[in-house]
């Protein structure tokens, strides 16, 4: 569209579009700042909450811990078990009633807590309670409490895993935090005595209501007023194009600066409070139980809280790139509005709107659970995501190029060692090798396997020529992961029939899955058996459509057999064979299911491929992000044979259509 | 000139390497029936004496039980969850079909009959996403179906991920069909005053009946015998497919071959069946696939 096109309507077209532009852009960052204030409102009250559970706690393992000393000798961990042996479970002394009176005694210093329940591990008995009215404690817990009883196992689990755990292993939660209906919030931590864990304090409290300021009025400034000011502006540059876009560009970068700067500034203040609000909890908490408040604001892991400093600077770092990326898409937002693109898209979507009502929902869905996953995908390529920290964002776990630097420059899939040469089967270029290796001899196998096989049916006066075929293309018509573990059973150690045979020989049974060499024989056996029929009936489709008079002109002109299968068989297959071969390329280097339910990738990863591999870090190592990355460059390896293979075959214009 | 029979090469040779290849493709498949009609678990056709000759070890390859019996049939369905397992299969392979179904004929008509933009990159982006590697958007679709959307162990998730991931395969295959149709009887359709919409489902859709069959054909297949998202997504014992169910039942500590050949023979005759019937359109529309690819 030339700038001279209908020029009266530039300048309100441009409002239009810096209308869109900070409508979308600040009200987006209004509903993330809101997110977050959600999330530090719900912190705060978790840590006001974990403070308590503390106290509650201390109170509680003060109790405990009297009864225990007064019952053993000395606070030898030893001899309280060998006491603990001695004495049946029922008439080990229950140190409960003292619990019980001290529950009692917090609960009626505390009104917002709802319920508190004190969990002995050992003879899963509920020592006090504040709220099972009906079956009051002491008791055992019943059946319809098995979750009460599994949290406190697994707090237990936790902490000792913790302990024991190696330096930079991901670490288990030791405080439970669970959000129920009705603004209700159950937090339960573990009640240790000598460092091993003997039961569980968990308190549910209904949090009061958090109140903050939202800055209504510069949010308001920043929704509305860059198109206030651009109708203004707009009088002075005229019908400029170029003028009319860097004014609009910097009102609305204008804008979302002011509306980050107040949301930086709303942040801040519910930090500060979040802070005040603990200082004063921990000393109220203090005073009530008459303890030392040292370690109880921790977080779920028990570490002490990061310094305020640290998340301010986080929320800072934050809000910059929200701010960014907003300010990113409500400029993209605002040139394609501005430009014209939105009225070109709208005027296509009108003229053409019974072809778009066709292709939407295929290519919604298409979107939604295809190129979405794939960008995803190509997204977490970058991250260190795991199972671990898949709640946290893409953005936070961003390690940029390291996975791919930690997959393609290590190259140490062979070491000297003094017992000999030692391979790392899971390195990156060993399975790659392997890939290609496993691809080449595959597909060479079903086309040379095939073709024989066609050639063989396609002799003039062959009986029988539809027998063969019925029976040859049975493979191809059996499920894949049937005949996998078809293959799988025949190839089993002792009872398999391939050992039988073996053995018929006089050989001893071979362990097929033991070595690489004999785990790949089994693999490449199999995937040979299902892959052959598919190249037989392609080729056997282009021999028949040979003419018969080419042979009968050829042999007219003294041309021997061999002459005539090179220069009339091999030119007419090409044609049907390369696309074949093509196919089946791609296929094999991605036949996830043979490999993985064949070999297993045995002995050791020695017979993983690429995409078995990318699996296994996935679903087995839970390495989402390293996983990604090794799917990324499986990617790339297969744009770059499906963009050499294109040019071969020249095949792009028949996309055209 | 040569005497016409000269030329030719004896057929003996030839029968008995055709044989050969039909006694290795076929023997599998008789093993299968061996183990499934034994009545028992065990991985081997006979019993081994302790000091074996070569005459026992031939019975112990020889495809035929030691005594036929059809007790693992019977207690597949009687003792174990197949008949479940079965089940979800058939609901999740034909909820595909219909769904996968709607979504191609809908699209490959547009593809075939509007010239529109974006049309070339829509037809463009289906072929290259053929080429995304399934490990790749396995982890993304994991996130998007359990962790997202809660619906993983469902029909309905796995349904979803099935027919998108059907549809470019059957776009392209029913648009070649459309193609193939004459747009006179569009034109003069609309010259006699006929919608869109009724020249779509009254005249397109009838005309391209059997491509709607062998696609909807190709798409059950497709969603019966897939392994490794069925595997990923469904999770709970009474969600498994067939295909995960038999795996099951030889994976791990279990060696159930009994209810595994069985249970195969029952889940693949179907599917053979139809793969035997169809599979002369399914070449072509391989082969053209490719070559546009």
């Amino acid at each position: 569209m030339s700038p001279t096109d209908r020029p009266a309507s530039l300048s309100r077209r441009f409002t239009v579009a810096v209308a869109v532009a900070s409508l979308v852009g600040v009200g987006l960052g209004a509903l993330l700042l809101d997110a977050a204030r959600g999330g530090q409102q719900r912190a705060r009250a978790e840590r006001l909450a974990v403070v308590s559970l503390n106290a509650l706690t201390a109170v509680v393992d003060r109790v405990w811990g009297s009864e225990d000393t007064k019952e053993g000798e000395g606070d030898f961990g030893l001899g309280d078990e060998l006491a603990a042996l001695e004495q049946p479970a029922e008439t080990t002394k229950d140190p409960g009633a003292a619990i019980r009176g001290a529950v009692d005694s917090f609960a009626a210093a505390h009104s917002e807590a709802v319920a508190i329940r004190v969990v002995a591990l050992d003879g899963a008995r509920l020592v006090a309670s504040t709220a099972d009215r009906a079956a009051p404690a002491p008791r055992r817990l019943s059946v319809d409490e098995k979750a009460i009883f599994d949290l406190a196992q697994s707090l237990r689990a936790a902490v000792a895993g913790n302990r024991e755990g190696a330096e930079g292993a991901a670490r288990a939660e030791e405080i439970a935090v669970e959000r129920r209906g009705g603004g209700l919030l159950s937090v339960a931590g573990p009640v240790e005595r000598h460092g091993v864990v003997v039961g569980m304090v968990q308190m549910e409290t209904r949090p009061a209501a958090a109140k903050g300021v939202f800055a209504w009025l510069v949010t308001l400034l920043a929704l509305i007023g860059p198109t206030l000011v651009f109708l203004l502006l707009s009088r002075v540059a005229g019908e400029r194009r170029r003028a009319l876009a860097l004014v609009g560009a910097a009102l609305v970068i204008a804008a979302l600066a002011l509306f980050g700067r107040t949301a930086l500034g709303t942040l801040s203040a519910e930090r500060f409070a979040t802070e005040e609000a603990v200082a004063a909890r921990v000393a109220e908490e203090g005073a009530k139980t008459g303890l030392s408040p040292a370690a109880w604001d921790v977080d779920r892991f028990r570490q002490p809280q990061p310094a305020p400093e640290a998340a301010e600077e986080r929320d800072l770092r934050r809000m910059t790139r929200s701010v960014l990326t907003l300010s990113v898409f409500a400029l993209l937002l605002l040139a394609y509005v501005g430009f014209g693109g939105a009225r070109r898209s709208w005027r296509a979507m009108v003229d053409y709107h019974v072809a778009y009502a066709y292709v939407t929902p295929a290519i919604l869905g298409m979107l939604v659970l295809v190129f979405f996953p794939f960008l995803y995908g190509f997204a977490l390529s970058f991250t260190n995501a795991n199972l671990y920290n898949s709640d946290q964002s893409v953005f936070d776990l961003w390690v940029g190029l390291d996975n791919f630097i930690d997959i393609l420059s290590d190259f140490k899939f062979a070491q000297r060692t003094p017992e000999g040469v030692v391979y790392d089967y899971t390195n990156f270029y060993w399975t790659l090798g392997f890939t290609v290796v496993w691809t080449i001899t595959n597909v060479s196998i079903g086309v040379s396997l095939g073709l024989i096989l066609a050639l063989i049916l396609n002799q003039r006066g062959f009986r029988g020529k539809a027998f063969y075929r019925v029976l040859l293309i049975l493979p191809w018509a059996t499920p894949t992961y049937i005949t996998a573990l078809v293959w799988r059973g025949m190839f089993h150690q002792q009872f398999g029939v391939v050992n039988q045979i073996v053995q018929i020989f006089g050989h001893a049974p071979i362990a097929w899955y033991d070595s690489p060499l004999t785990s790949f024989a089994a693999v490449l056996t199999t995937n040979g058996w299902l892959s052959f029929p598919f190249m037989m009936v392609i080729s056997l489709g282009a021999l028949q459509s040979i003419p018969g008079d080419l042979y009968e002109a050829a042999r007219v002109d003294g041309a021997g057999r061999w002459q005539q299968f090179r220069s009339i068989t091999l030119p007419s297959l090409r044609p049907a064979l390369v696309p074949a071969v093509i196919i089946s390329v791609i296929w094999t280097f991605n036949q996830f299911t043979v490999i993985y339910l064949v070999s297993a990738g045995q002995p050791a990863g020695a017979t993983e491929i690429l995409v078995t591999e990318s699996y296994k870090l996935a679903f087995e190592q839970y390495r989402y992000g390293y996983a990604a990355a090794y799917s990324v460059i499986i990617f790339l390896f297969l744009l770059a044979y499906g963009t050499w293979q294109n040019k071969v075959t020249k095949g792009t214009e028949a996309i055209a259509g | 000139m040569r005497d016409k029979r000269s030329g030719e090469l004896p057929h003996w040779p030839l029968h008995v390497f055709a044989l050969l290849m039909v006694g290795i493709t076929v023997y599998p498949i008789l093993w299968v029936l061996t183990i499934a009609f034994s009545g028992g678990q065990s991985l081997s056709i006979a019993d081994l004496p302790p000091d074996p000759s070569a005459a026992d070890r031939l019975r112990a390859i020889a495809p035929w039980p030691e005594q036929l019996s059809i007790e693992n049939f019977r207690s597949l369905f009687a003792d174990q969850p197949f008949a479940r397992w079965l089940g979800n299969s058939v609901i999740v392979a034909t909820l595909t079909t219909v769904l996968g179904i709607v979504l191609a004929c809908t699209a490959a008509y547009a593809f075939s009959r509007f010239r529109f933009p974006g049309r070339r990159a829509m037809l463009m982006s289906f072929l290259v996403s053929q080429m995304f590697p399934g490990t790749l958007t396995l982890v993304a679709i994991y996130i998007i179906v359990v962790q997202w959307l809660h619906l993983g162990s469902t029909y309905v998730g796995l349904v979803l991920v099935y027919a998108t991931i059907a549809i470019p395969f059957c776009v392209w295959m029913m648009k070649g069909y459309f193609d193939t149709i004459p747009r006179e009887l569009e034109e003069s359709a609309l010259i006699d005053g006929a919608s869109q919409a009724t020249i779509f489902f009254r005249i397109i859709l009838p005309l391209a009946k059997p491509a709607v069959a062998v696609t909807a054909l190709f798409s059950f297949m497709t969603g019966w015998n897939e392994f490794i998202l069925a595997a990923t997504l469904m999770d709970r014992e009474a969600m498994y497919t067939g295909p995960v169910g038999l795996r099951f039942f030889v994976s791990g500590y279990s060696e159930q071959w009994g209810y595994f050949a069985a249970g195969s023979i029952v889940a693949a005759i179907p599917v053979m069946a139809l793969f035997m019937v169809l599979q002369k359109y399914l070449v072509s529309g391989l082969t053209a696939g490719a070559v546009k690819g």
